[in-house]
Parts: C-alpha cells; sequence; structure tokens
C-alpha cells in the first residue's frame, strides 16, 4: 500500500474510483479530505507530541497499511470512535455521519491491505493448498477413484472468506491434514490399482423376510402368500428401520431398491432416504410415487468403503408417525388375504376404498451389488505399470513409473532430483520384503502427499517472475472450470508453450466449459459466491415454521444452483440474475412457493407470472433463509447480504455492545420489525451506516424466515392485528422504491454496477484470493468486453480468462 | 478391566525412556521437552480438562449474588451444589483481545489471540493453552491431547469447532462421534506388532522424502514468504514425531476393557437425544483420563452454529436462537433452563471424576476442569463478564469453595440481577486486570509446564493457587 502513495499511483486510483463509483475512497483522498480534519477537530489535543495519551498519536499517524502493526492501529481507532467510547464522554460529540466516513474510510484501507498480502505475486513461489473438493475431483481424474472427503474418514473441512472456499490464504495445514493425506493416499492408492486380490463381485439382496417378519416365512409360506409380503415404511421413522450392511471390498456398488410409494390424495408423496447414520452419509434421497401395485425400481452407484454400517431405510417426508398406534411384533399373524381379516390395531395403509391415508413405502427388495470394477487389472493399474506385465521389475522401471505419474500428479514435468527422492520410498519397502508393486505403490504414496501435488505451486524459487508460466496457468484455468486437475489435452497445450496465446486460451476456455466437468464451477461459483453454505445453518425453529423440512430445504438450494447452472448453459445474461421471467422448481418448492401444477422431484423450469412476486436471484427462498436467523427475518443481514454479494460494497463492522431491540410492554400495539429497527436508528450513531444497509434489508420484508410471501408480519407480543408490512425505501443516492419489484427495477438500471461486482467475485474465484486496487483497470476493461456482448455469462468469463489478470501471478 | 487396576498398561519407565531415545534422535526435536518431561514421569499425573458452552448464559440466573468463600450459589448452578467445595466461580473475566469482537470468542477461547473478525482480515489465531500442556506432559501418554466437538472437523474461522489450536495457529480437527472416539483408543491394532511396525516405517519414509523435497525448496528461498511452506514442513515433521512415538509405545498393551465398559460407546447415540449425547461423551472423557490415554482434552459441548437443542426437556430451539432473545422473558427463561440443563450434564462429569479412584485419591483432585463460554451476553455479542467455573485439581495444590468477584468492588451495589445490569455488565469489563489468561496460567503452572505468562496474563489467580 506504501507505494500506492506515490503520486501518480494516487491519480490513477483516484481516477479509477471517480470512473468506477462503486468501489473505496482512494486513500489519500480520504486521509487529507476525511480523516485528517476529523483527528484535527476530535482526536490530536490529547493524541499528540506531547502528550500522546494510551501511547497514541494521531497528528502523525502511519498510512503503511501492509504492516500488520499500522493495521491493527487503525482498527483500534476505528473500534473506538466507532463504539462511541472515543472521544471520552467530556469532549465534544463528533457527528455521527463523520464518524461513519472515517470508520468505512479506515475499513476500504484495511481491506485493501488484506487482499493485497493474499496476492500472491508477493513470494516468490506462492502455495495455494487444494481444497477437499478439489483433492477429490483431482483423484478421481488421476485415478478413478471416488473418494469421499467428507466422510468422517476424509479430509477436513475448509474455511471460507466471505463465502469463498478456496482463498489460498485462508487454507491452512495442519498435522492432522497430513495424517489424512497419508490415509487417503493409501485407501486410494488400494482401491485404485490391482496389487490386492482380485475383488469378487457379489450381490447381497434383503428380501422382506430377510428385513422384517422373519419368524413368519414358513407359515406364509405354508399359506402361499408368502410371495406377497411387503415392508411399509411410515413417514418420520428416523430411529427404527436399520439394517446392518457388511462391506467386505471398498470400492463402487449399485444400491436398488423395488418398491412402491403412496401419495395420498392431494398430499406429498413418501420420501425415501437410504442412510448410513453412523457415517452421516446419504446413499439416495428421492421421492417415490408408485402405486401398490406397480412398484418401480430407483438405483444409484455409490462408494463404499470396508466396514459393517447401519443402513437406516427413512421414509423423510414429514407428518406424524403412525408407528405408536399398532402392535408389530406380536405374536400375531400379520399378514391378511382380505379386509375382513384386518385385526383392529394393525396399520392401516389405506382407507375402505383402498385410496392411500398417509405417504407410505413399501418396499419389495433392496440389493447391493458390487465392487464394480472396469477391468482387472483396472485402467489405472495399466496406466501406472504402463509396461503391463512383461516388463523387466528393476530400479529404472520404477523410475519411470515415478516420472511419468508425478507429471500428471504435479501438473508439470518432474525434475531428475525429485525422482530420486520418490525413489528412496520404493526401496525402503522393499527392503522391508515389499513386491515390487506394493514398494512402487509407497513411491506414488510419497507424489500425492507432497507439495506440488497437494498445492497449486506458482512461481519459481530463483527469481521473481510477475506471470505464470504455461503449466501454471493450465491449472489455474482447469481448477477454476473443471475445480480438478488439467486433462492430458490442457497439458499438451502448456508443454508447447502456446496455451498462453489468447486464441489458444479461448478454445480451451470454451472446452473446458462444455466438458461435464464444468459442473463443478456450475455449482461451486454459485453456492460460494452466494454464501449458500449458511443456508439452513441455523435451523428454522420447528414451532414457528412447521413446514420446513430437508427436502425444502435442498429444493431452495437446488434452485439457486441450477438458476445460475441454466444462465450459464445458455450463455445467458448477467441481468437475469437481478431479474427474470422464469425459475426453476420441484413439487416440493412449487408448493412453498404457491405455484401449482408441478409434480416430482426433479428442477423444471416454469414462468413467473408477476403475481408471483418471485424473479432473479434475490426473491429466491434460499437467499431470503439465508439472511434469516431461522427465528425471523433480518433486514439488516438481508442489506449487508446484498451490499456485500450484489453491489460489492460490504458495510464498515457494527460498533461492539448494541442495545437489544426492546420487547415491547404488554398491551402495547404490535409493531413490524422494521419500526423497531426505526426506533433503534433513532440513535444518531447507527443512522449514518445503517441508511445505506437497512434499506436494501427491509424491501424483501414481504418475504419470510423461509421466503414465503406475506403482506401483514405474524407478531407474538403486543395486541391488535398483525401490522402490515412497508417495504419501500430510499437507497443512499435518493432514489425511491415502493417494493421488492421496484428495487429490482433500480438495480436492473446500474447494471453496471452489478456486472462490476459480480466480475470481482468470478475474479476472486478464479485466482483464488481477494481483488484489489492493482486489479481495478482490468477488472474493468473485462467488464467492458462483456458489456459489448451484453454481459453474457460465457463471454464474461472468456474475457477475464485471456486477460492479462488471469496470468498475473 | 483387571489391567486397569493394575495400571500394567501405562508406560512403564524404562519403556518410557526407550520412547525417548527414538524421540531424541529426531534432529529438529526440542531437547528441552524431552528433559521436562522426564523429570515430570516421576511424580502423578496432572491433567487438565476444556469444556465449552456456546453464546454465553443467562446472566441473570447464572449470577452469583454475593461473592467469597460463604458465597450464595445462583439458580444456574444449583445442580453444583453437592460439589461446592471442588470448584471455584468467577465473575468479570475477559479476554483483553476480544472485547467487541462477535465471531471469534470460541476460537480464541484458549488461545486469547487477537483476531479480527469483522473485516475479515486474514485469519491468524495462536497457540492454545491445552496445546502448551500437551507439549509437555503429552509426551507421556498414548495420545498428547484429545480434541472432542458437537461437530466434527475444525469448523471455519470464526465458528471454530475445536478449541485447540497448534503452535503454527492452525485448528486441530476435534471428533464428535463416540464409537469412533471409543475405537480409536481402544480398538485393536491391525496387524501384529511387526506389521504394524513395518506400516510405520513405510510412512516414515514416504514422510521423509516429501519433507527432504520440500525442505530442498525452501533452501533456495529467502528468508521471507514460506509461511505455506513452513506450515507443511512443520506438519509433515509433527507427523512423522507422531510416527516415533507410535513405534516406540507398539510394545505396550491398550488397557483390555471389559465388554460392558465398551457397550455404551458402540451404540449410535443421535445429538437429538441431547443429554445421553452429552452424558455419553463426558463418560468417555472419564474413561479416557482413568485409563490414562491422555492427559488433556478439549471439548465444546456446543459450538456457537451448533449449540443442541433440548427436546427431553422442551426446548426446540438451538442455543444460538435463545441467545438471540432480544430481551423476551419467555426466550429466557428458556435460556436459563437450558443453562440449568447443560449444568446437570456437567455435575455428572465431576461425580464420575469424583467417584473414580486415582490412586488414594478422586481423579477430579488431580483434574482441573475449566468450564464456560467466550460469550456473556449472546444478544448482542458482548463478551466481558464471562461465565466461567474452575473445578478440581485440589491435590494438585488448587483451593476452592469461593466466588472470584472482580466486578463487585466496582459496583456501587449489590447486583440486582437485572436486565439492564446484566448487559452493562457484559459490555465492558468493571475490572481490565481480571482477564481469563490469568486462570489459564494458573492451570499451566499447576500442570508444571515451566511458565510465567500466558498471552496477556498478569500473573496466576493467588486466591486459588
Amino acid at each position: 500500500m506504501k507505494r500506492l502513495l506515490t503520486t501518480t499511483l494516487i491519480a490513477q486510483a483516484a481516477l479509477t474510483v471517480a470512473m468506477q463509483a462503486a468501489v473505496q475512497t482512494a486513500p489519500a483522498a480520504g486521509l487529507d479530505a476525511i480523516v485528517k480534519p476529523f483527528f484535527e477537530e476530535h482526536c490530536n489535543k490529547c493524541h499528540n507530541e506531547k502528550k500522546h495519551k494510551g501511547d497514541l498519536r494521531t497528528d502523525i499517524l502511519k498510512t503503511d497499511f501492509d504492516s500488520p502493526k499500522t493495521m491493527a492501529h487503525w482498527e483500534e481507532i476505528m473500534n473506538r470512535i466507532n463504539s462511541g467510547d472515543m472521544p471520552p464522554d467530556d469532549e465534544k460529540r463528533p457527528k455521527p455521519e463523520d464518524v461513519a466516513r472515517v470508520a468505512e474510510w479506515i475499513v476500504g484501507q484495511l481491506h485493501e491491505a488484506e487482499v493485497a498480502m493474499q496476492n500472491s505475486g508477493r513470494e516468490r513461489v506462492a502455495f495455494r493448498k487444494l481444497t477437499r473438493e478439489e483433492y477429490a475431483n483431482t483423484v478421481r481424474d488421476l485415478l478413478g477413484v471416488n473418494f469421499d472427503v467428507t466422510a468422517p474418514t476424509g479430509l477436513p473441512e475448509d474455511p471460507d472468506w466471505h463465502g469463498f472456499e478456496r482463498i489460498g490464504s485462508v487454507l491452512s495445514l495442519s498435522p492432522a491434514h497430513v495424517e489424512k493425506y497419508l490415509a487417503a493416499a493409501d485407501t486410494v492408492l488400494d482401491e485404485a490399482l490391482s496389487i490386492r486380490p482380485e475383488p469378487q463381485r457379489e450381490v447381497i439382496a434383503w428380501k422382506a423376510f430377510d428385513l422384517r417378519w422373519k419368524g413368519f416365512q414358513k407359515e406364509y409360506e405354508a399359506r402361499g402368500i408368502a410371495d406377497q409380503v411387503r415392508i411399509e415404511i411410515v413417514p418420520n421413522n428416523y430411529t427404527t428401520d436399520s439394517w446392518d450392511l457388511t462391506v467386505k471390498t471398498t470400492g463402487m456398488y449399485l444400491l436398488r431398491l423395488k418398491l412402491s410409494g403412496l401419495r395420498p390424495e392431494g398430499g406429498r408423496a413418501p420420501r425415501l432416504k437410504v442412510y448410513m447414520s453412523s457415517i452421516d452419509k446419504t446413499l439416495l434421497e428421492q421421492d417415490i410415487d408408485a402405486p401398490e401395485n406397480a412398484p418401480i425400481t430407483v438405483e444409484a452407484l455409490v462408494h463404499l468403503t470396508a466396514g459393517k454400517y447401519p443402513i437406516r431405510i427413512i421414509n423423510s417426508v414429514p407428518g406424524p408417525n403412525p408407528e405408536g398406534r399398532r402392535s408389530r411384533h406380536s405374536g400375531t399373524p400379520n399378514a391378511f388375504t382380505n379386509t375382513r381379516s384386518r385385526v383392529p390395531w394393525q396399520l392401516k395403509l389405506t382407507d375402505d376404498d383402498f385410496k392411500p391415508i398417509q405417504p407410505t413405502l413399501i418396499i419389495d427388495e433392496i440389493t447391493w451389488d458390487g465392487p464394480i470394477v472396469d477391468s482387472w487389472p483396472t485402467a489405472a493399474h495399466q496406466r501406472v505399470f504402463f509396461g503391463g506385465e512383461s516388463a523387466t521389475k528393476d530400479p529404472a522401471y520404477a523410475r519411470e513409473i515415478l516420472t511419468r505419474f508425478a507429471e500428471q500428479a504435479w501438473r508439470r514435468p518432474a525434475r531428475p532430483a525429485e525422482v530420486d527422492r520418490l525413489l528412496k520410498p520404493v526401496e525402503q519397502a522393499q527392503k522391508l520384503g515389499d513386491s515390487f508393486e506394493g514398494a512402487v505403490k509407497n513411491g506414488l504414496m510419497a507424489v500425492l502427499c507432497s507439495k506440488s501435488f497437494l498445492y497449486l505451486e506458482e512461481g519459481e524459487s530463483r527469481k521473481t517472475a510477475p506471470k505464470l508460466n504455461d503449466y501454471e496457468l493450465a491449472s489455474r484455468l482447469s481448477y477454476f472450470l473443471w475445480s480438478s486437475a488439467p486433462d492430458a489435452r490442457l497439458l499438451d497445450l502448456a508443454r508447447t508453450g502456446k496455451l498462453h496465446e489468447p486464441e489458444t486460451l479461448r478454445a480451451a476456455t470454451r472446452r473446458l466449459l462444455a466438458d461435464p466437468k464444468a459442473a463443478a464451477f456450475a455449482q461451486g461459483f454459485p453456492r460460494q459466491w452466494l454464501q449458500l453454505r449458511k443456508v439452513g445453518m441455523f435451523p428454522p425453529d420447528k414451532a414457528l415454521y412447521p413446514d420446513y423440512d430437508e427436502n425444502l430445504e435442498q429444493s431452495m438450494v437446488a434452485e439457486t444452483v441450477g438458476f445460475f447452472g441454466d444462465v450459464l448453459k445458455r450463455n445467458g445474461r448477467l441481468g437475469e440474475f437481478l431479474n427474470s421471467d422464469w425459475t426453476l422448481v420441484n413439487e416440493r418448492l412449487a408448493t412453498h412457493y404457491g405455484i401449482t401444477g408441478i409434480r416430482g422431484d426433479a428442477m423444471q423450469r416454469v414462468a413467473l407470472p408477476p403475481e408471483q412476486h418471485r424473479g432473479g436471484l434475490l426473491t429466491q427462498a434460499a437467499i431470503l433463509s439465508l439472511t434469516s436467523d431461522g427465528t425471523r427475518h433480518r433486514p439488516v443481514h438481508r442489506g449487508v447480504w446484498v451490499l456485500e454479494s450484489i453491489i460489492g460494497r460490504p458495510p464498515p463492522p457494527p460498533p461492539a455492545n448494541v442495545p437489544a431491540l426492546d420487547t415491547p410492554a404488554a398491551g402495547v400495539k404490535k409493531t413490524t420489525v422494521r419500526e423497531k429497527l426505526e426506533q433503534h436508528r433513532a440513535d444518531p450513531n447507527c443512522t449514518a451506516c445503517h441508511n445505506k444497509i437497512d434499506p436494501l434489508g427491509v424491501a424483501f420484508d414481504n418475504y419470510d424466515a423461509i421466503g414465503r410471501w406475506r403482506t401483514v408480519e405474524s407478531v407474538r407480543d403486543g395486541t391488535g392485528a398483525d401490522p402490515a408490512l412497508d417495504p419501500s425505501g430510499t437507497l443512499a443516492d435518493g432514489r425511491k422504491f415502493a417494493d421488492a419489484r421496484e428495487l429490482k427495477q433500480l438495480l436492473v438500471a446500474d447494471l453496471d454496477k452489478f456486472a462490476a461486482a459480480f466480475t470481482d467475485k468470478v475474479a476472486t474465484y478464479a485466482l483464488r484470493r481477494g481483488v484489489t486496487f492493482g486489479d481495478r483497470e482490468e477488472l474493468k476493461r473485462i467488464a467492458e468486453q462483456s458489456k459489448a456482448s451484453d454481459y453474457r455469462l460465457a463471454a464474461l468469463i472468456e474475457a477475464l480468462v485471456t486477460s492479462p489478470l488471469f496470468q498475473k501471478r | 478391566m483387571s489391567n486397569i487396576q493394575s495400571q500394567r498398561w501405562l508406560l512403564n519407565r524404562r519403556h518410557f525412556l526407550r520412547g525417548l531415545g527414538a524421540v531424541m534422535a529426531l534432529p529438529l526435536l526440542d531437547a528441552m521437552i524431552p528433559l521436562r518431561a522426564r523429570a515430570a514421569v516421576a511424580n502423578k499425573p496432572r491433567r487438565s480438562v476444556f469444556v465449552y458452552i456456546p453464546n454465553g448464559v443467562n446472566g441473570m440466573t447464572w449470577q452469583c449474588p454475593t461473592a467469597g468463600r460463604d458465597y450464595q450459589l445462583s439458580a444456574a448452578l444449583q445442580p453444583l451444589a453437592k460439589h461446592r467445595e471442588e470448584f471455584t466461580v468467577f465473575s468479570g473475566l475477559h479476554h483483553p483481545n476480544g472485547l467487541g469482537q462477535a465471531h471469534v470468542c470460541a476460537d480464541t477461547w484458549l488461545t486469547a489471540a487477537k483476531i479480527d473478525a469483522q473485516s475479515g482480515r486474514k485469519y491468524e489465531n495462536t497457540v492454545s493453552v491445552d496445546q502448551v500442556m500437551a507439549e509437555v506432559v503429552g509426551q507421556q501418554t498414548r495420545i498428547p491431547s484429545l480434541e472432542l466437538s458437537i461437530s466434527s472437523g475444525t469448523g471455519r474461522p470464526f465458528n471454530a469447532n475445536t478449541l485447540a489450536f497448534t503452535r503454527d495457529g492452525v485448528p486441530l480437527p476435534a471428533e464428535d462421534n463416540p464409537k469412533q472416539i471409543f475405537n480409536r483408543l481402544f480398538g485393536e491394532e491391525t496387524g501384529g506388532i511387526a506389521s504394524q511396525r513395518a506400516r510405520l516405517t513405510k510412512r516414515r519414509s514416504v514422510l521423509d522424502a516429501v519433507h527432504d523435497d520440500a525442505q530442498s525448496l525452501r533452501l533456495e528461498l529467502g528468508k521471507d514468504d514460506r509461511t505455506k511452506l513452513d506450515e507443511y514442513l512443520h506438519s509433515v515433521r509433527d507427523v512423522e514425531q507422531r510416527a516415533e512415538r507410535l513405534d516406540a509405545w507398539l510394545d505396550v498393551p491398550k488397557p483390555a476393557l471389559d465388554k460392558k465398559v465398551a457397550v455404551p460407546f458402540q451404540r449410535d447415540v443421535p445429538k437429538a437425544q441431547a443429554g445421553e449425547y452429552w452424558r455419553t461423551m463426558f463418560d468417555l472423557m472419564v474413561l479416557a483420563l482413568r485409563t490414562d490415554m491422555t492427559r488433556v482434552i478439549t471439548y465444546m459441548n456446543g459450538s456457537e452454529g451448533n449449540g443442541l437443542a433440548i427436546p427431553e426437556i422442551g426446548i426446540t430451539q438451538a442455543r444460538h436462537n435463545l441467545s438471540h432473545h432480544n430481551g423476551d422473558p419467555v426466550v429466557l427463561e428458556r435460556l436459563a433452563k437450558s443453562d440449568t440443563f447443560i449444568m446437570e450434564q456437567f455435575a455428572h462429569f465431576l461425580d464420575e471424576l469424583r467417584a473414580t479412584k486415582d490412586g488414594d485419591e478422586p481423579m477430579l483432585d488431580r483434574t482441573m476442569v475449566l468450564f464456560g463460554s467466550g460469550m456473556s451476553y449472546g444478544h448482542s455479542h458482548a463478551n466481558s463478564n464471562l461465565p466461567i467455573l474452575l473445578a478440581g485439581g485440589r491435590g494438585l495444590g488448587l483451593k476452592h469453595g469461593q466466588h472470584i468477584d472482580y466486578n463487585r468492588p466496582h459496583l456501587k451495589e449489590d447486583y440486582t440481577l437485572s436486565y439492564d445490569e446484566w448487559r452493562a455488565l457484559c459490555g465492558k469489563p468493571k475490572d481490565d486486570k481480571a482477564r481469563l489468561s490469568n486462570v489459564m496460567l494458573t492451570m499451566l503452572q499447576k500442570m508444571e509446564v515451566n511458565s510465567e505468562k500466558f498471552v496477556d496474563s498478569l500473573g496466576p489467580v493467588s486466591e486459588v493457587v
């Protein structure tokens, strides 16, 4: 930051700011215009050369924000004046709007300094750890193994920075990670290579008598009705209906269920969830809508690790569990062949017209078929041990194997000295009596646990490189769009040294985007940009929101992620994110939104007439929920989210220890959250910032904490009717809006601003760091370039990838 | 169970010294640690446990209204009445670095670090007090320290699922599944000793190779800008040392537990049954301590984002929701009920520690337990006047049965236990010398960790030593 204070750069920065209007105040201008006069008036009297109270002088403050000490000082100052702690009570109070301007300036500088530190160009060699998702994708592409990183035996969860889970400086590594990487490499290689005995594919079948009614099999056979026995699964059976599965061999299995799902008229279909409770893993979850006499088969390809697991077959549709009203385990035969033989305490699945009473699953059979291997030896084994059985198993062959494997795994050629080191574990294992293949595996372990695999390594040790080389560029591009390693074609382009040429790079970007692996970007980016990880983080209160269930939560996220994916696939315009006349819903979400005529689990595109009050991301249930707290909607959280995610201008932090909103005394008229907030804001210390934040949140007051439309707010305390909501407001620039719809129109009118903010977000995701002043010019050019093509999403991505910024270290 | 009584599974002196020989052969290890550890091995075990609850408490029912030895136990602390002589209550403690920071309270509860949560600056934590202890006493047990939590993993910055942070400030992932923890501690090693040893040798050759690889690059780089590479190098080195350790422990049998002891830990205990889950975790901690698998445990009974609802007493809201009570008396009453329920579970833990004999003393006497939260008034994230208790350790010389109140000398009148009073006490420390780090320093010294200061501590708490 010190460099920024030289005159030319200040001029440039100031110009950028003036032109863009959506970024922070330029450092020097702000310091002279805002901060210095404020200090002169309110601080310097005590914090000067002579007095320097509290060891602080505000008359000569340093502005080298790259020094942590200086940052800490500024931050302390911000916190003190922000909380009203300083100036002390016996001094003149500064105007709240002045305090806010100073605080905002400081936050801007701290933010800039922070992201400048994330810039990899600062280090000669930068190390960006792969996220655990990237680790999983990379070993999948390298060795054909689906390693479950989220399992307890997987990898630790990665931290995020403003939603982004791939910021190099934030991702850290501990001894626990190394332990897990070792175990993961061992597991993955064991499964990938054909060193172990050839696994025998087996089918484990659970039929009705295996699941229940064991003691009745003979009797029913004698009665000739054994083939009609089925297993009913009632709603909400979370703790019952669990069976043990023993997996002998780790690998891929085909899980198949034959079953019916009874949907009561006008009600919801039962929902099947096959759940491994001991490791918190769902294998299959979907609605089952199939009449009793027409069962269907559903299946899923799942990865199972050897061991014994309780498997729960859950009917996860919400509703009363009728279990308590029956006598399943009495000695009374449960089978009946006509309605008259029913005993009164037996559970009724249908009424007397054979129409279902409640959503019930009826299972015929569950089978586990596997492990399924593509060939033996596996394809991965044949790639690694490329010489086949006829190869001479000597050190030279081992060296060649490791050289080839390291090149793929490290996404660059391995140097001979590096391969020398890899051979040592091979020798050690041979000394201990391992076979050639087993010993080579120990060397492959080292490849997978080395820095060059676990980190994206950029730069050279001997000289400072301002730009990525072609191999580094290949990785940056593939981890951006695939969250995985470059494939052979991309590495070949890097080898020829042509990848960085704009046309080559553009063609490569198109190819990567068209590949199914680009789903990683289509899902990963919206999740991180919009902070969807927060959906369900504070689960809605069951008493206040009885309709909320797991299925709804999943459907909400599926809408928002699917919406982004749809725009990406069609190469749609950025404006659709702000407002649209369509969205994606499934039956569950449609019910939530009050849209009729949608059946089934799959997300489907629907047109949105105005009376639906939806369109664009901002009025999607996922967004409206993640900015609520599980009890009520939070206008302030929503405003902050809009500022951060849509406008790209996060507000300064609140001062510490804000008093709570008052609870109205008994007998007082009911008030909305907005009205309470306004009383609160009577405090002038709060208004300066909240005038910018609150209108952007209050605009969405018509949507409750789980995103349902409403016109009055349900208020528990107080008397009288629930108060009507007022979503109108005024933006900081004076423009007024009546409701969310009008606010969205104002945002659409400011499309350039949104495009600039959105470009920042995509760049943050791609570059794995926050963007800073030094990047502004480039970012602006990228946004302008995509404006020329109507702000189409793919055009923006291409403009980013082919910009000099993308190749900057 | 027989060998629990005879303590045959403990690392005997000869084993221990042999283990040390192996450890000392490592070039980078601080040679001081084994020496200190050797001195300590002759003494009886000293243990520390840290139990965290999220989101603060209801201060109106938590606050003990009078101070000193004949203090009056508050409503929330009633479940601990029978242990009155076994613990000390504190009022007015805080972490100076935590003031005004909304979301770092769990992350820094045991580190006392300065982390700026709000402007989202690069997150840098420092070593936690339990890890400082583990560096010394951890040499004597199979597992240096045990990290337990309501959620597995590390969580995220500003929303940690773990209390433990390494020397590099990196969070140590916690475990949340009683069955898995039990099996890790007491399960059989696969294969025989010879095959285990071969496995460890191979593993070490892998670690050596990747360490040399990173080290060679590090030598080429200057002194600057290598934090991420150093993080990697330290971690690899650390795991290498662990492999050495495991090797040294291979010849020592794990404690053979009676099958009946294992049963409660082989069930799936859903977190929806909060009380059952918490008791199971506490029981597991007692078992780990009495078998001397470890002497340092951190346990998050809940995290800021995952404080369990307690359906068995009709509380369906998660603790986070309760803590944003907005002053609502109904919600505050539920928060108080939830506090009391948690204290009942904690009382059960103290019961068990007291009932378990460690030689001729109750284990509680040689086990210090720090209990509390990094937040006091959850609604606006205030974190002065933290709810903190220190229990156990009388055999290590701690004096208990008192309420040390750093607020009262600065109050004009007796506590009124009103809402506004509670809020005000939590907003700003009454006594800026009342630092939680002082309690941590006291514990460090009682663990015989050679230490005069922990972060911003001013000295041990004279009233308890």
